[in-house]
């Protein structure tokens, strides 16, 4: 091994994992050509890697890296974790639903709808209003009248207890 | 967005009012009035109604007996005895329609049904159910909305 060699040797590594430059590449290959000891190194370094090569590769057919990497993104989204307000912040930003252009017609059209349909529930209800207020009225054991009095809000249900009563409504 | 909240929190509001309405008690009121002809009484708590008996009916003293709060939720009667229990009442709440509860009333004497009605009441509405005889006169439920 010449002196230079203990420069080279340093490169060799570098070389052996194509990380040198045009510059080391030029000068480590020439010095190789003349270098029977720098040249068994680079060999063993090769017989090395061949070594290592099969066991790692079957190991890495052995690993579930999906698995290993749902685990991370995982991890990346707990550490993350947005608040629910951000959740729905971010999903409103992302929703077309939500943009202005859409809900704000969306809105004025529900609010045309909702004040039709008050409109209609007010007059069914007015209706309902209107209805009789008493519903059925009955009597195994006396004679039943039924008197509204509409201007005063006022109903009268009077049980006549004889056929002779006279206490009745005036 | 920021127009979008106030309106989901003002819409669950009303959700929550109109449900609270729909499934929450009835507060209505009973008063049991003597009307009879003698004397010229009219009880000062019956002032608002008195005109209204007075155009009806030609007794000349109406004496309040009794002022009952009623509370009454959807299909739970409510019993009241009158005259040291000849006489029960059973209101029921059967429906509620926005402002307009409905009610069973049954009105037995000595455990028999003299009456069974079903009565619509609105706030302002008074409902009069009279007729049982008492002593000198006759008896008077006034039914009214306190909704």
């Amino acid at each position: 091994m010449k002196d230079s060699c203990s420069s080279i040797l340093k490169l060799l590594e570098k070389y052996f994992d194509q990380e040198v430059t045009d510059k080391e590449r030029f000068l480590l290959e020439g010095h190789l050509q003349d270098c029977t000891a720098c040249q068994d190194a680079l060999k063993s370094m090769e017989e090395l890697r061949a070594l290592i090569k099969v066991p790692v590769e079957k190991a890495l057919q052995k690993e579930d890296f999906p698995w290993v990497w749902q685990n991370i993104e995982r991890q990346i989204r707990l550490q993350e974790k947005q608040t629910w307000w951000q959740s729905i912040r971010s999903w409103l930003d992302i929703s077309p639903l939500f943009q202005r252009k859409v809900w704000i017609p969306a809105v004025a059209t529900a609010a045309v709808l909702l004040f039709m349909t008050t409109q209609i529930i007010f007059k069914k209800n007015s209706s309902y209003l209107d209805a009789s207020v008493v519903e059925y009225v009955e009597s195994e054991t006396n004679n039943v009248m039924v008197y509204d009095l509409e201007k005063a809000k006022v109903t009268v249900i009077w049980l006549f207890e004889g056929p002779e009563e006279e206490a009745l409504p005036s | 967005m920021k127009r979008v909240v106030p309106l989901i929190i003002f819409s669950s509001i009303l959700f929550l009012l109109i449900t609270s309405i729909a499934f929450g008690q009835v507060q209505t009121r009973l008063r049991v009035i003597r009307a009879s002809n003698v004397g010229s009484n009219v009880d000062a708590s019956l002032r608002d109604v008195h005109n209204d008996l007075g155009s009806l009916f030609s007794f000349t003293s109406y004496r309040l007996l009794r002022d009952e709060p009623l509370s009454l939720t959807p299909n739970r009667p409510v019993s009241i005895s009158a005259r040291e229990g000849r006489i029960i009442i059973e209101i029921t709440l059967v429906g509620l329609h926005r402002s307009v509860a409905e009610l069973k009333i049954r009105v037995a004497r000595e455990g028999k049904d003299i009456l069974n009605t079903q009565i619509r009441l609105s706030p302002g509405r008074t409902v009069l159910i009279g007729g049982p005889k008492v002593r000198d006169g006759v008896i008077i439920y006034a039914f009214s909305a306190r909704f």
